[in-house]
C-alpha cells in the first residue's frame, strides 16, 4: 500500500525527471552513441571526454545491440545520437533509417561520422540529410598538394584542410589555435557533396581546388565524381525544426591519434605541434548540441511613443516604439544575445516599414517609427535568419481595425 | 654455422614479432600521448619500482623527453632498495632497472654491499626466479658501476644449475620441486643465461652453449602463427598458474633469445637499395631464405615483412602547349607554348566545328615517362558550370595527352555536355601524384566558346548550390514614404477669398434685414 503510494506520488515527479529537449533548455544531456566496435571508445577518448566534462550523459552501445531503442512508451530516451559505425548495415533493436528521420524530425541532434567502405546505411541516412557520398565504395579523399607530410602515409589521402566555414557561431570566437597562422584539420576519410536542392545544408570544411575523390590505387579512365573545392569534408544541417546535424567524412578525424598528431602542410614549412582538429570539433559538436547558436525571443512589446500600455489600435502618423528580448543559450543558461542585425517589419501583404533594432548589449532589442499612413491590419515581424544560429520568427498581428472615416477626418 | 644461423633467427624473430602489425607503423606523437596518458605520475612517483621502470622504460624507447619529473621520489626508493638487506631480489632488480635510466647517486660502498648479497644468493638459488634476478641485477650493476666486482668464477655451475631445470621439450621450470613447465619462463632463462655467459669470468663450457641451442630449436618447434602470418608463442596449458597471454610470453622468449644471441653472436644489418630506382611505389619485402636446403627441416621461414615504400621526386614538365585545330585537316589555328612551372594567361577562341588540344610531357628524374594519378582538365564557364576531362596520355609518344573537346565527331555530345552555353571559359590544368613532389594546380588561361543556339529540348545545366552567405545576413531597410500635403495658397489667401465668396451672402442677409 505504501508503495503504491509512494508510486502515485511519483508520477507527476516524472515529467521533471525526464529532462529532455525543451525550450528552456536546448541542450539535452543524454546521448546515445553507436559504436562498430568499442574499442572506439578508448581510441576516441579525447572527443568523448570532452563531451562528458561538458555534462553529457554518453550512453554507449554496439551498432547491433539487439537491446538498443531510441524511445520507449512514446517518450524519446536520447536528445543526441552519435553514430560511430560506418560499416554497418543494420542497426539492432528497434533502430533503423526512418526511426532516426523520426529522431531529427523530432528536433534531435545527429553527428555521423562515414568512412571508406561506409555502408550503405550510413549513406542513406546521410543523403536524407542532404548530402551524397561519393558512390565509389573504394573512393578516398586525395589531395597532391594540400596533404598532411607524414612518415607513414605517401598516398596523399590525410588532408590537412584550412579551409573552413569563417563562422563564430559554428567553431567558435577563437580562431583554430589562438596563433596567427592557423593550424590545418586533419581529414582521412571520403568526400561528399551537397545536395544543392538542399538550402539547409552547410559545408563547414571543404577540401581544396586540388583535391578530388576517387581510389588512390586504381588507375583513373574517368573523371572522379566529386573535385575540387565542391568536396566537402565536413557539414552540418540545421532544420527548420532547430534539429542540428554533423556528417564528416571521415571517423580518424575524431580519434586521439589525429588530436594529438602534429600536423605540417605539405609545401608550408611550418610545423604545427598539435592539429586543429580537436578544437575544430569539440567546437564544432557544441554548436551540434545547442551549446551556442540557439536563440528565443520573448517580451514582445509595442505602445504609442510617450506611453506604457498596448493600443488595440494604432492611428496613421502615431509614433510607435517596439521592443523585443533576445536570448542565445550558452549550454547552461541564456545569455542576452548581441548583434546589431535585427531588424523589425510592419507588415501587410509586403512590408511597410523595415528598421534595424538598436540594442542595449543586455538582451534588449528596440526602436521607434511612426506608422504608416495607409489603413490595414499589419503585423509587427521578426524575421531573423543567421548563418549558424536558430531561426528566429514572431509576428504580432495588430488587432482592430481603423476607423476609417473618423481617422480622416481627424487627420486633416 | 651455429653462430650464423643464430644471427638469422635473431632476424627471422624480430620480423616475426615486428609482423603482429600487418601494416608497418613506426612510433608516432599518438603513441606518445597514449603512454603519457597511461602512465600519470600520482604523488611524484608510479608506485612500486616496477611500475616505475615500466613507465620510464615506455618513455626511453618512444622517445618522450618530457616525462614526468619522478627522479627525486624514485631515486629515494631505489636507494632505500638498495641499501636495504632485506629488501626483496625483484625490488633490487627493478631499482637497479630504474637506476639504469635516472642515473640516481648510489655510492660504490651501496653497490659492493648488493653485488655481495647477490653473489650468496646465487650460490644456494634453488628457483629460476631466484637465478634471473640476481643475474640480471649483476649484469645492471656491471653496466653501471665498473668498479664492483661482479664475475662469477663459477659460471659453469650456475649455468648448469638453471639448465637443470629446463624440458625436453625446451620449455623450462620455475623450480625444481614445480612440475609446471612453462615457455614464459623458458624466456627468463635464457636471460639468465645469457648474463650468466656475459658474467663470466672464464670463458664458458661450448658444449654447455651448443646443448642450450639444441633447446632453442626444440622451444621454437612450439610456435604458432596467426591467421595473418605472424608468428608467436603462448603457454602450452592456457590454464597454468603463471599464464601471462601470448604477448608477454612472447616477449620474454624474444629478450631471452636476442640477449642469447648477442653474447654468442653478431646481428645482420641490411644496407641495399639499388642505385636504379626511380620515382613510384614500391614495397619492400623481407624475407628469409635459408642457405642450406637441408635447414629447412630445421627453421621455419614463414612470414614475410612488407614495408611500403613512396620514392618521390621532381617531376620535369615540357613541351607543354595549347592550340586550337581544325577538324577537318588537324591543321593549327593558334598555338601557344605554356610555361606550366609558371604563370600563364592564354586567350584562346574557338568554335563548336574546332578542337582544343592541350598537351605536356613529364619525365621522371631519370627521364623515364611518367605517368600522374590525376591530369586533370577544368573547364569552368562563367556561370560557374564546371566540366573536368581527365587527360589521357598516348604511349608511343612522350606527349602525355591529346584533348580533342570539340569536334564534328563528337559534335553533338559536347556541346550538348557543355549545355549550349557559350562564353568565356577559364582553363585549369591538374596534375599530380602521391610520388610527384611538384604536383600543381594551374590556371592556364582561358577559352572563349562560340557554341549554337540550345535547341528546345537541350538539356538545362544543374542547379548549383547556392552560396549559403547570401540567403542570410539583413536585408535593406525600408522607410515608408508618407503622403506629401496637397500644395494650397497661403492662409491670407485663401481668407480672402472666402471673405469674397461670403459677401454675397453678407450682402443678401443686408438687404434682407433692409426690406423687412
Amino acid at each position: 500500500m505504501s508503495k503504491l503510494l509512494i508510486f502515485l506520488t511519483l508520477i507527476p515527479l516524472l515529467p521533471i525527471l525526464t529532462t529532455s529537449f525543451s525550450p528552456e533548455n536546448p541542450s539535452g544531456r543524454r546521448v546515445l552513441v553507436l559504436l562498430d566496435d568499442l574499442a572506439l571508445k578508448s581510441s576516441h577518448s579525447v572527443f568523448f571526454n570532452s563531451l562528458q566534462s561538458r555534462g553529457f550523459d554518453l550512453d554507449f552501445k554496439l551498432a547491433d545491440d539487439p537491446k538498443i531503442g531510441l524511445h520507449r512508451y512514446g517518450q524519446y530516451l536520447y536528445d543526441g545520437l552519435i553514430l560511430f559505425c560506418p560499416t554497418t548495415e543494420r542497426f539492432g533493436g528497434s533502430i533503423d533509417l526512418a526511426a532516426i528521420l523520426d529522431f531529427v524530425d523530432s528536433g534531435h541532434d545527429l553527428i555521423i561520422a562515414a568512412d571508406s567502405n561506409a555502408s550503405d546505411l550510413i549513406r542513406e541516412i546521410a543523403t536524407e540529410s542532404g548530402v551524397d557520398f561519393d558512390e565509389d565504395p573504394a573512393a578516398l579523399v586525395i589531395d597532391h598538394s594540400s596533404y598532411a607530410v607524414s612518415n607513414t602515409e605517401g598516398d596523399h589521402t590525410l588532408i590537412a584542410s584550412d579551409e573552413y566555414i569563417k563562422s563564430d557561431v559554428i567553431l567558435g570566437s577563437k580562431k583554430i589555435e589562438a596563433s596567427a597562422d592557423i593550424a590545418p584539420v586533419l581529414f582521412q576519410g571520403i568526400g561528399h557533396s551537397l545536395n544543392p536542392s538542399n538550402s539547409l545544408v552547410l559545408k563547414v570544411l571543404s577540401a581544396s581546388p586540388s583535391a578530388y575523390s576517387s581510389n588512390p590505387k586504381s588507375k583513373l579512365s574517368n573523371p572522379p565524381s566529386l573535385t575540387g573545392s565542391a568536396i566537402s569534408l565536413v557539414s552540418i544541417v540545421q532544420a527548420r525544426n532547430n534539429a542540428r546535424i554533423l556528417i564528416s567524412g571521415s571517423l580518424s578525424m575524431f580519434s586521439n591519434r589525429f588530436f594529438r598528431s602534429g600536423v605540417q602542410k605539405a609545401g608550408s614549412p611550418i610545423k604545427h605541434e598539435k592539429s586543429g582538429n580537436e578544437q575544430f570539433l569539440t567546437e564544432l559538436s557544441k554548436w551540434v548540441f545547442h551549446e551556442r547558436g540557439h536563440l528565443k525571443a520573448m517580451n514582445v512589446r509595442h505602445h504609442k511613443a510617450g506611453e506604457a500600455d498596448e493600443p488595440t489600435i494604432y492611428r496613421v502618423n502615431d509614433d510607435l516604439e517596439y521592443s523585443v528580448e533576445i536570448y542565445e543559450w550558452s549550454g547552461a543558461s541564456w545569455e542576452p544575445y548581441v548583434a546589431d542585425d535585427v531588424q523589425v517589419q510592419f507588415y501587410m501583404m509586403s512590408p511597410y516599414v523595415l528598421k534595424n533594432l538598436s540594442t542595449d548589449k543586455k538582451g534588449s532589442y528596440f526602436t521607434a517609427f511612426k506608422v504608416p499612413d495607409v489603413y490595414g491590419v499589419f503585423q509587427f515581424k521578426v524575421e531573423y535568419q543567421r548563418l549558424g544560429y536558430t531561426s528566429l520568427s514572431l509576428s504580432k498581428q495588430m488587432t482592430g481595425f481603423f476607423i476609417f472615416t473618423a481617422v480622416h477626418l481627424y487627420s486633416k | 654455422m651455429a653462430r650464423n644461423l643464430g644471427g638469422f633467427l635473431v632476424l627471422f624473430l624480430a620480423i616475426a614479432i615486428c609482423e603482429a602489425a600487418s601494416i608497418f607503423q613506426p612510433i608516432s606523437d599518438s603513441h606518445r600521448s597514449a603512454a603519457l596518458e597511461l602512465f600519470s605520475p600520482t604523488d611524484g612517483s608510479f608506485g612500486s619500482l616496477e611500475d616505475t621502470y615500466e613507465a620510464l622504460r615506455t618513455f626511453e624507447i618512444l622517445g618522450i623527453k618530457k616525462r614526468p619529473d619522478i627522479s627525486t621520489a624514485s631515486c629515494q626508493s631505489v636507494s632505500e632498495t638498495l641499501g636495504s638487506s632485506t629488501s626483496s631480489l625483484k625490488d633490487v632488480f627493478h631499482a637497479l632497472k630504474v637506476n639504469n635510466i635516472l642515473k640516481c647517486k648510489v655510492n660504490d660502498e651501496t653497490f659492493q654491499g648488493v653485488a655481495k648479497r647477490l653473489k650468496a644468493v646465487l650460490n644456494d638459488a634453488s628457483s629460476l626466479l631466484d637465478f634471473y634476478y640476481s643475474i640480471g641485477s649483476l649484469v645492471l650493476i656491471k653496466d653501471q658501476n665498473s668498479e664492483v666486482d661482479v664475475l662469477l668464477h663459477d659460471a659453469d655451475g650456475v649455468f648448469r644449475s638453471i639448465k637443470a631445470l629446463s624440458q625436453s621439450d625446451g620449455r623450462w621450470r620455475y623450480s625444481s620441486n614445480n612440475p609446471e613447465s612453462s615457455t614464459y619462463a623458458a624466456g627468463l632463462a635464457l636471460e639468465a643465461l645469457a648474463g650468466t655467459v656475459s658474467l663470466a669470468s672464464s670463458e664458458i663450457d661450448q658444449s654447455l652453449i651448443v646443448t642450450l641451442k639444441n633447446d632453442i630449436v626444440k622451444l621454437f618447434d612450439s610456435i604458432e602463427k596467426y591467421d595473418d602470418g605472424s608468428f608467436y608463442f603462448d603457454e602450452k596449458l592456457v590454464d597454468a598458474r603463471e599464464h601471462q597471454g601470448p604477448l608477454s610470453t612472447t616477449s620474454s622468449v624474444v629478450r631471452g633469445f636476442t640477449a642469447f644471441a648477442s653474447v654468442t653472436s653478431g646481428i645482420h644489418f641490411l644496407d641495399v637499395l639499388p642505385k636504379s630506382v626511380d620515382v613510384g611505389n614500391y614495397k619492400f619485402v623481407f624475407e628469409i631464405v635459408l642457405h642450406d636446403s637441408e635447414d629447412k627441416n630445421v627453421y621455419a621461414t614463414g612470414g614475410q615483412t612488407q614495408v611500403p615504400v613512396f620514392v618521390t621526386g621532381l617531376i620535369k614538365i615540357d613541351n607543354a602547349e595549347i592550340a586550337v585545330l581544325d577538324s577537318d585537316h588537324g591543321s593549327v589555328e593558334t598555338q601557344k607554348k605554356l610555361d606550366l612551372a609558371g604563370e600563364n594567361a592564354v586567350s584562346l577562341s574557338a568554335n563548336h566545328l574546332q578542337k582544343l588540344r592541350l598537351s605536356f610531357r613529364l619525365a621522371t628524374p631519370r627521364g623515364n615517362i611518367f605517368k600522374p594519378h590525376q591530369a586533370f582538365l577544368k573547364l569552368r564557364h562563367e556561370t560557374k558550370v564546371e566540366h573536368i576531362f581527365v587527360v589521357g596520355n598516348s604511349g608511343k609518344q612522350f606527349e602525355i595527352i591529346l584533348v580533342k573537346f570539340l569536334g564534328s565527331t563528337d559534335f553533338l555530345g559536347l556541346v550538348e555536355k557543355f549545355f549550349y552555353l557559350s562564353g568565356r571559359y577559364d582553363i585549369e590544368l591538374t596534375v599530380g601524384d602521391a610520388v610527384m613532389e611538384n604536383s600543381f594546380l594551374r590556371a592556364v588561361g582561358h577559352v572563349e566558346l562560340d557554341l549554337p543556339e540550345a535547341p528546345e529540348k537541350a538539356p538545362r545545366p544543374p542547379p548549383l548550390a547556392v552560396d549559403p552567405s547570401s540567403r542570410y545576413g539583413p536585408k535593406a531597410e525600408i522607410t515608408h514614404i508618407f503622403r506629401s500635403p496637397e500644395k494650397r495658397p497661403p492662409q491670407e489667401l485663401s481668407l480672402a477669398f472666402l471673405g469674397l465668396t461670403l459677401l454675397p451672402l453678407v450682402g443678401f442677409l443686408i438687404g434682407v434685414s433692409f426690406f423687412y
